[in-house]
């Protein structure tokens, strides 16, 4: 009953997304308020239904209702309740109701939040929204619903949920990364209205910063925190593996960076407005590929949904509709644009796009790395493959130019900056970085360590000249005490751009001075790498709810010094049959203990996995500081003003 | 988890016995290869992992055979070819450098080229430019300054 | 030409779609395979029936060949013999390349060739026997060098023992009529057959 009546309420929110969308761009086209009027209370009425389809289906798995399908494919009466929950979100269907959930939670906010906003602009923004609900709501009503049922058959019991999904990231992971997918729907709407009305607004950038701002820092927390999921989760002690699905997130990260970059531009200058919508258009549509690339089955990957290719027709067409008719509006609309302001070669805009072409190029990387195999193999060429090797070495290159002009890009003023007056400044912070970066590294001794020594030039180069800029406002506007007087924005450049540091740091120094060992341990043996000792005390046999199998105990000692005590698993789940590591780690900022259980081998003795590596964390710490930028940027005062200034295109100031 | 102390001080009274390598190499150099090695090739069978990571058959017959190569002394790209010679390019996960897989290379470097050719363009003086046929920020007259003010500041209501 | 560019974005996402579309009817795990056209590489190899005799690639010459590889383990293997017997009455020559599972050293497990030929002869006696001889590969070594990545997978030899096409997946009713017709082009002894 109650799964019938979640089917019923989605039912009602796609009537809903359709009047959503006819109304607001009947009334902008007409400029009639009425109908734009009435996109608010649609909006937030397909919200609610929305929450009552998903409430239906998290109460069938919190109930172990097995004869809907979905959760007796997924499900388990051994599974924990936190893990029924998530399961909820652990098939292509229950996550595409987490799409939709998010989707009319954003479209709901927009009609909430854009009181400021000229009721024509949002109409068509709204009417857009709404458009893009239409195909997600008929995609799920026609080819995956949640709410299919078992009957006449009743399971006794579900099949259990993947257990490599039985972890805390997934709880966190997905709603996350749909945050972000789906908040680019909002700048992507922003765009399209743009276009529609056939002029820009001097405002609408300021308008659609906030909003861009926020899907990028949830996309940013979803990334990181898979990546820091699949580090603890696969056993092995990787990060990134450069998967798809992984590409398929990554690459509207690229893109979204730059669009923010490209928006703090056009709504301070006005400038770059065609590449700040061809910026927002590509944004959403990466989002649109990766749910394509995920769910029809055309690449192979570990993420990937089983699904067929039908699913991949759908998903296809509405892409075309929606990107190919985007990108057609933007073709015929765009040419009649033409930005007022002028920019001198050494200025802000110039080495923003600078650093624009760097994450294009990136993305473009990505891009031909994920779907050149696909290519290929289509043109009767043969089967490539593509992976790590390609995209790390591609991207160390475009690292460099990129990090050094983020260093040097606060520094420089709008329109035009003299040369001169930055050489001493700059100068003296570079040589900092150069000091910085050497001295970390002779506390390693290693022959060739030549990517730490560059990720940690980079990274003291960035951090160095972030600082400096900071250090150089204060002397401006007298002291410390003058820093107040900045901007939120500026800060949450501040902390992005240090976030980025940290990042490129941790990556550089991880990826040269990690170290493993494969061993094979009796209990009281013990092995040593890079000063640590880790010696095996116990192993028994794992009593789970829903899994059985070994877990080892070991004490690590260094210099003679208990450091910690470590506890690794390798566990049997009994209805899949499948086998997962819990890996043990002791985590540090300068480094992470890591061990991974293997199989029992005779003796008995046991194959193990340690590592030692260093700075991994910084990995995690420097996304997460760079998603608090972009929250900090996000609260600067005047997008919450109420009313718009008139238009002040040519700015002085030294603030992004 | 149980209560091991007792255990853990009678290891610590007898002399701590050292764990032996899974696998043993000649040398430091043919552990990294064999580690790289393993981490470039890519299990034929599988949803995209590589033959370290995997543990379907035909990974761990590959595993064997590189540790049997290495161990030999080949080099890097002898075992990859070897590998390349029974299941084709898909196995390496560095993609062959042929004119068909050219564009990997080419495309970046082009894309950075003209993406920044095109703000440099932007960015110079209109004197030094030749003409533009279509109005360009460098002879928006006052008149169409004026018009786009006006317009902005119509959008400022809710009906045009 | 200025304006044109514009169109350039929509132009790369149309080309892309239809690489998209290709790709929706395309098999992802076909990677095809790295052996047409060469030759059987070099093994010596027990017969399962004569452990003594030792098979070698000049046994499988002189006729065109299909390679089953298979195993008991395999379930589609062993639901692919009664066609594959069929197909062996119709006179298709049909020999088998056994797939050894690993054996857990470690535990104690060995491989025992008599017990596997007391099994195989079971089950070819319940389905029906399609092969003229069986090679049996304990290492898997030949299974290696034929870029084999599991069972059931065949492969048609001509009479030079060259490889001339490599199937991946049981041979059943749907699919055999495409690879009849290469059989029968390679028997009469065309070796530019496509």
């Amino acid at each position: 009953m109650i799964a019938e009546l979640g089917h019923l309420a989605l039912c009602f929110a796609l009537v809903l997304s359709l009047l959503l969308t006819v109304f607001p761009l009947y009334g902008s086209y007409r400029g009639a308020a009425g109908p734009v009027l009435l996109a608010r209370p649609i909006a937030l009425l397909l919200f609610l239904l929305t929450s009552v389809a998903f409430g239906a289906l998290c109460y069938s798995f919190w109930a172990n209702d097995f004869t809907v399908l979905n959760v007796a494919s997924n499900s388990n009466s051994l599974l924990p309740w936190y893990y029924r929950m998530t399961a909820v979100w652990g098939s292509h269907e229950g996550s595409m109701l987490l799409w939709v959930l998010m989707l009319s939670g954003w479209t709901a906010a927009v009609a909430l939040l854009s009181n400021s906003l000229p009721l024509i602009l949002q109409g068509r923004i709204l009417g857009v929204l709404g458009f893009v609900n239409v195909g997600f709501y008929a995609f799920i009503l026609l080819m995956s619903s949640p709410f299919e049922r078992t009957l006449p058959f009743f399971p006794v019991d579900g099949r259990d949920l993947n257990p490599l999904l039985q972890d805390f990231g997934m709880i966190v992971h997905p709603p996350l990364l749909y945050m972000g997918y789906v908040g680019f729907a909002v700048s992507f709407a922003f765009a399209i209205a743009a276009l529609l009305g056939g002029r820009f607004d001097a405002n609408w950038a300021r308008w659609a910063r906030p909003w861009t701002l926020a899907a990028w820092l949830f996309l940013t927390l979803g990334i990181m925190l898979g990546s820091w999921w699949a580090y603890l989760e696969l056993g092995w002690g990787g990060w990134w593996f450069w998967d798809p699905v992984e590409n398929a997130s990554l690459m509207p990260w690229l893109v979204g960076t730059a669009l923010i970059h490209s928006l703090a531009v056009t709504e301070k200058r006005g400038t770059f407005k065609s590449w700040t919508v061809l910026l927002a258009i590509a944004a959403f549509s990466l989002s649109l590929l990766g749910a394509f690339l995920v769910r029809s089955g055309v690449l192979v990957s570990v993420h990937s949904f089983a699904t067929d290719p039908s699913r991949g027709l759908f998903l296809l067409f509405f892409l075309l509709v929606v990107v190919g008719g985007s990108l057609l509006l933007y073709g015929l609309r765009m040419r009649a644009v033409r930005s007022q302001a002028r920019y001198q070669l050494f200025s802000r805009e110039v080495l923003l796009w600078g650093n624009n072409v760097f994450l294009l190029t990136a993305t473009l990387v990505v891009f031909l790395g994920t779907l050149y195999p696909l290519f290929h193999k289509e043109l009767g060429l043969g089967s490539i493959s593509i992976g790590e090797p390609f995209f790390n070495s591609i991207f160390m290159y475009l690292t460099i130019p990129f990090a050094l002009l983020l260093g040097l890009a606060p520094w420089v003023r709008w329109k035009q900056q003299q040369v001169q007056p930055l050489l001493k400044p700059l100068g003296l912070w570079l040589v900092g970085a150069l000091v910085l970066a050497v001295g970390v590294l002779s506390m390693y001794q290693t022959p060739s360590a030549n990517v730490a020594l560059l990720g940690l030039l980079l990274g003291a180069w960035v951090t160095m000249a972030t600082i400096g800029e900071i250090q150089q406002k204060a002397v401006q506007l007298g002291g410390v005490p003058g820093l107040f007087k900045l901007q939120a924005s500026h800060w949450g450049m501040v902390l992005g751009h240090l976030g980025f540091a940290m990042l490129v740091i941790g990556i550089a120094m991880t990826k040269t001075f990690s170290v493993e060992k494969d061993v094979r341990m009796k209990i009281g043996d013990s092995v040593e790498l890079n000063g640590y000792t880790f010696m095996l005390t116990d192993v028994y046999t794992l009593n789970g709810p829903n899994y059985g199998g070994q877990a080892a105990e070991l004490e690590v000692f260094k210099q003679g010094e208990r450091v910690t005590h470590l506890h690794a698993e390798k566990r049997f789940y009994h209805v899949t049959q499948s086998v997962m590591t819990e890996a043990a780690v002791h985590a540090r900022l300068s480094r992470d203990l890591y061990v991974a259980l293997g199989e029992e081998l005779s003796g008995p003795s046991w194959a193990l996995r340690v590592y030692v590596k260093p700075y991994v964390r910084w990995i995690w710490l420097g996304s997460i500081l760079m998603s608090l930028g972009g929250l900090v940027s996000l609260l600067d005062k005047r997008y919450r003003r109420k009313r718009n200034p008139t238009a002040a295109q040519t700015g002085e100031e030294t603030h992004a | 988890m149980r209560c091991n102390l007792v255990l853990l001080l009678a290891l610590l009274v007898f002399p701590a016995l050292a764990a032996e390598d899974l696998l043993q190499f000649e040398s430091a150099e043919q552990q990294q290869l064999y580690r790289q090695l393993t981490a470039e090739l890519r299990c034929p069978k599988c949803q995209n992992q590589n033959i370290a990571d995997s543990d379907a058959v035909v990974a761990v017959d590959m595993r064997n055979k590189t540790l049997e190569l290495v161990r030999q002394g080949q080099s890097h790209d002898q075992v990859i070819d070897f590998m390349k010679q029974r299941y084709g390019d898909f196995v390496h996960y560095q993609p062959p450098f042929q004119l068909s897989t050219i564009l990997l290379w080419l495309l970046p470097v082009l894309a950075v080229l003209s993406l920044a050719w095109t703000v440099f363009r932007r960015s110079k003086d209109s004197q030094t430019e030749e003409g533009e046929p279509v109005a360009t920020s460098d002879n928006l007259t006052a008149l169409d300054a004026e018009l786009q003010a006006m317009i902005d500041a119509a959008s400022q209501k809710p009906k045009e | 030409m200025r304006k044109a560019l514009f169109y350039v974005p929509l132009a790369a996402f149309l080309a892309l779609s239809l690489f998209l579309l290709s790709g929706l009817f395309s098999d992802p795990r076909d990677h095809g395979s790295a052996l047409i056209e060469k030759p059987l590489p070099a093994f010596s190899l027990p017969d399962l029936q004569q452990p003594e005799r030792m098979i070698t690639a000049a046994d499988l010459k002189g006729e065109v060949t299909l390679l089953n590889v298979w195993g008991l383990w395999c379930p589609t293997c062993n639901a692919e013999l009664s066609f594959l017997t069929e197909l062996r009455q119709q006179g298709v020559r049909i020999v088998g390349l056994y797939y050894v599972q690993p054996v857990d050293a470690a535990f104690g497990d060995s491989f025992d060739i008599k017990a596997l030929r007391h099994d195989v002869e079971q089950k070819l006696a319940e389905q029906g026997d399609p092969y003229l001889f069986n090679i049996v590969d304990e290492k898997r070594s030949l299974i290696f060098d034929l870029g084999v990545t599991g069972a059931p997978e065949a492969f048609l030899i001509d009479r030079n023992g060259v490889i001339r096409h490599h199937h991946v997946g049981d041979i059943n009713p749907q699919n055999w009529p495409q690879l009849q017709q290469r059989y029968q082009q390679l028997q009469e002894g065309d070796p530019d057959a496509l």
